[in-house]
């Protein structure tokens, strides 16, 4: 590549009155620019001088610089890079992207492998069509990070990172939203802003506890004034307000401050609180050290004051920073969600965390030994295999919910569209609908996810299609009026001669660097065409690919497929999806939420879910169409599809006087 | 004579202090960390000269380095916005009219939405976000250079930011 200076070039060829840019570029004011301040100058004093001074100097020269660097050397992050050894060159521990891996995100990877992107000329249709109906999200600006989900007097609660003055991450504080049913919800007052020093420069994420006496922990990370991460205490201002729309702040935070061998920018978003037997509270917050991620825990009896427990609850090399970390019991033989303080010999634990340096959600299931604070997985390092979704599916958190008994998770989505198209249309991001979390009894090493019960509310008119036969390489139109807002349960049945009969592959199959659903194989892909127009120049695939691996077994694939979701070259064009374990006997099955520009999908009951976000130009409002496909060179696939309309959830602000 | 040589003595911890850096030496430390950081980045000798030039390097992490780079796409951003403008005054044809209106909107959200969000996300340690932002700001620029159906009058400028941002991008990964 070429690295002539770009300096000289932009001035020289093409406007003159560019001026160079100098070395004296004022700094925006923030807090943090002690790191910036240049050294302070002295004129150089005359050669007379310098000569006279000369041999003494040396020495002395020598002496300061030596003792003055060693103290420098300790600003943050330069002692890591000088002495640890290059982190790219380390082994990845896990499958991602060569792009990843190399350094340059998948965004990145768009301009760099020579896709042409072009600033798709979005006009207001297309963009107010991209607002869900069902999914929460703010009336506008930029959303991130679900906070403090808790169940209280009736209504769920829901806070979320939120950027009260534009599309774009910053100047972060707390959105407030409640209903009734977690699907209709009421917008309310900004739950805690940047009014604090010790929260200045951002109201972070955060979890609640719901103590036994009634009383309501929030604990969050504050960056302070001077951005070091810390964690603080707050507590509703008043315990009989069911809508807990007012919030105190602890006089006497920030709580915790980072401990010595983390960075201070490296601790944030503290878990809800656990019991453990012998009395005390405990969290877990996520750091790294190094490039290897962590889970401190901390004990409390009064959430005012911490003891940090020796060692760590698990830690991974290579993997960096861990946010969002989540630690929750799940039940090994009821379908039922368990509270967070719940243990025992029925129980295993998940451990799960956000990886900040490839932007996923991993978890592992294993086992927690509370005395010694140590969680040991059952299979895999986390930060291998098990993702919660391999779509977009970030900072998730879980909570307990009492009312009825439940495990659920949210997960924060964000746009993969252009930032000027965010800029443009004034907002971005959602949030996944809320997902009961339990364990795979059947397979007993991964979770099911499934959209809470209460979606099934915005059910309107269905229809049926029973036992549709789709040819190998052909398209099934689904005759339904509109196919926007959509839920779809399909499931499929392949041929079964034709499975017998396939040869077996040592091929390695894999979603992301497979062609889509435009590669055929024997026995795939076959799925369904969501957001699709009638001339298919737009269109989502949603499909199982099946394989035949050299030991005779069959591999099910589940993938979605972005890559010619829209006409847009502005937007991201991946393949997402991974292996889904199918047991003997069960059917291929698939759940589809399809809201404008977001679908969830779950396969298998919920062992493998994939989220996108699509933006289609033309397969729009009444355009957009739903068809069966089958892209098998030879097997013939057996569908049937029940498809639902989904109503709003008509997600408005709260008036008083109105019940959800 | 003992004034002199007092006079002596302050002028030999003066210079002792600031010699080195009244001569511009980049310390080795320093020069060590931006070699090794831009050896992570796709672009080695054009990270190394814009962070050698800024007086800023000599003292800073790699979170301050990755400040430099965003300032310096921003600044860039800011010199082409305004060549747009300019050109945008002249007689045009409508197909570069066109471009440039489109390349207007870009430059606008590199410098409205990017560039804040990079800073801000660095400066306050969250700096996932600055990294989205820097490969944003990357794909933004090629987008702009791509709106015009002939000859684009902003190649080299659209080059340049491309290269900065995937530069400032790759830094910032470091932090993560």
């Amino acid at each position: 590549m070429l690295e002539s200076d770009p300096f000289r070039d932009f001035s020289k060829h093409e406007d003159p009155s560019i001026a160079l840019p100098c070395s004296y570029i004022s700094l925006p004011d923030g807090p943090h620019t002690r790191e910036l301040a240049s050294a302070r100058r002295m004129p150089p004093k005359g050669a007379i001088f310098k000569v006279f001074s000369g041999v003494l100097m040396l020495a002395s020269f020598f002496a300061i610089i030596v003792g003055g660097r060693n103290s420098d050397v300790h600003a943050n992050g330069n002692a890591l890079l000088a002495t640890s050894t290059s982190s790219m060159a380390s082994e990845p521990l896990r499958p991602v992207s060569r792009g990843v891996s190399a350094g340059v995100s998948e965004k990145a990877n768009r301009v760099f492998s020579g896709i042409e992107v072009v600033s798709f000329p979005w006009n207001n249709t297309m963009l107010s069509w991209q607002r869900t109906a069902y999914h929460f999200q703010p009336e506008k600006n930029w959303m991130n990070d679900p906070n403090g989900p808790m169940y209280y007097k009736g209504w769920y609660h829901f806070f979320y990172q939120y950027n009260p003055n534009g599309p774009v991450w910053g100047d972060i504080v707390w959105g407030h939203a409640a209903s009734k049913d977690l699907i209709h919800w009421l917008h309310l007052p900004l739950a805690m802003v940047a009014d604090q020093w010790y929260d200045l420069n951002g109201v972070w994420t955060g979890s609640a506890t719901l103590l036994p006496d009634g009383r309501v922990i929030m604990l969050y990370t504050g960056s302070t004034n001077e951005s070091v991460q810390v964690q603080n205490l707050a507590y509703p201002a008043n315990l009989s307000d069911p809508l807990l729309v007012n919030w105190e702040k602890y006089s006497g935070n920030p709580v915790l401050r980072p401990p010595p061998g983390v960075d201070l920018k490296d601790f944030r978003d503290p878990t809800t609180a656990w019991y453990t037997s012998d009395g005390k509270w405990n969290i877990a917050i996520g750091s790294k050290v190094n490039k290897t991620g962590i889970t401190l825990i901390y004990h409390t009896e009064d959430f005012k004051s911490y003891e940090l427990l020796d060692g760590v609850l698990h830690a991974v090399p290579g993997t960096g920073m861990w946010e969002c970390v989540d630690f929750y019991p799940v039940s090994k033989i009821s379908g039922k969600g368990l509270d967070t303080s719940a243990n025992g010999p029925e129980v295993k634990h998940v451990l799960k965390t956000s990886l900040d340096n490839d932007k996923n959600d991993y978890y592992a299931i294993g086992t927690y030994d509370e005395k010694a604070g140590r969680w040991v997985p059952d299979n895999s390092k986390i930060g291998i295999e098990l993702r919660y979704d391999y779509g977009i599916f970030y900072a998730s958190k879980s909570f307990y919910d009492l009312h009825k008994g439940r495990r659920v998770l949210w997960g924060w989505i964000k746009e993969s569209d252009s930032e000027i198209a965010d800029v443009k249309k004034g907002w971005a991001s959602v949030q996944s609908i809320p997902r009961t979390v339990l364990l795979d009894t059947k397979t007993g090493t991964n979770l099911l996810q499934w959209p809470v019960e209460e979606v099934d509310s915005l059910r309107l008119t269905s229809r049926e299609f029973e036992r549709v036969e789709v040819k190998a390489g052909s398209v099934v139109p689904l005759d339904i009026d509109a196919a926007t807002q959509l839920d779809i349960f399909a499931e499929f049945e392949l041929d079964k001669e034709a499975l017998e009969m396939t040869a077996q592959t040592n091929v390695e199959f894999s979603c992301s660097t497979s062609g889509g659903a435009a590669e055929r194989g024997a026995l795939g892909p076959f799925g369904l065409l969501v957001l699709a127009d009638d001339s298919l120049s737009e269109q989502t695939p949603v499909y199982f690919f099946v394989a035949k691996g050299t030991d005779g077994n069959l591999k099910t694939f589940f993938c979605a497929d972005q890559t010619r979701s829209s006409e847009a070259t502005d937007v991201n064009k991946q393949i997402y999806g991974s292996s889904v374990p199918v047991l003997k006997d069960e059917k291929l099955s698939v759940r589809i939420l399809v809201d404008h520009s977001i679908v969830e999908i779950f396969a298998q009951g919920g062992r493998t879910c994939i989220t996108s976000r699509v933006y289609p130009t033309k397969a729009i409002y009444g355009a957009a169409r739903l068809f069966l496909f089958n892209n098998a060179t030879g097997a013939s696939v057996t569908s049937s599809v029940k498809i639902w309309q989904m109503n709003s959830a008509f997600i408005r602000p709260f008036q008083p006087g109105q019940d959800a | 004579m003992k004034l002199l040589l007092l006079i002596f003595l302050v002028q030999a911890v003066l210079l002792t202090i600031y010699l080195p850096a009244s001569q511009g030496t980049v310390q080795p430390m320093d020069a060590r960390l931006i070699e090794q950081t831009c050896k992570q980045t796709p672009l080695y000798n054009l990270c190394v000269s814009i962070l050698k030039s800024d007086s800023r390097s000599s003292k800073a992490d790699v979170t301050g380095l990755a400040l430099i780079m965003v300032d310096v796409l921003k600044a860039k951003a800011t010199g082409t916005r305004n060549y747009i403008t300019r050109l945008l005054r002249g007689n045009l044809k409508r197909d570069v009219r066109h471009g440039l209106s489109s390349c207007a909107d870009v430059y606008n959200a590199v410098l409205e939405a990017d560039v804040p969000v990079a800073i801000e996300a660095l400066q306050k340690g969250n700096p996932k976000f600055a990294e989205q932002a820097a490969n944003d700001a990357a794909i933004e620029a090629s987008s702009c250079e791509r709106s015009f159906s002939g000859h684009s009058p902003l190649t080299k400028s659209n080059k340049s930011m491309q290269d900065v941002s995937s530069v400032a991008a790759a830094i910032v990964r470091l932090l993560l």
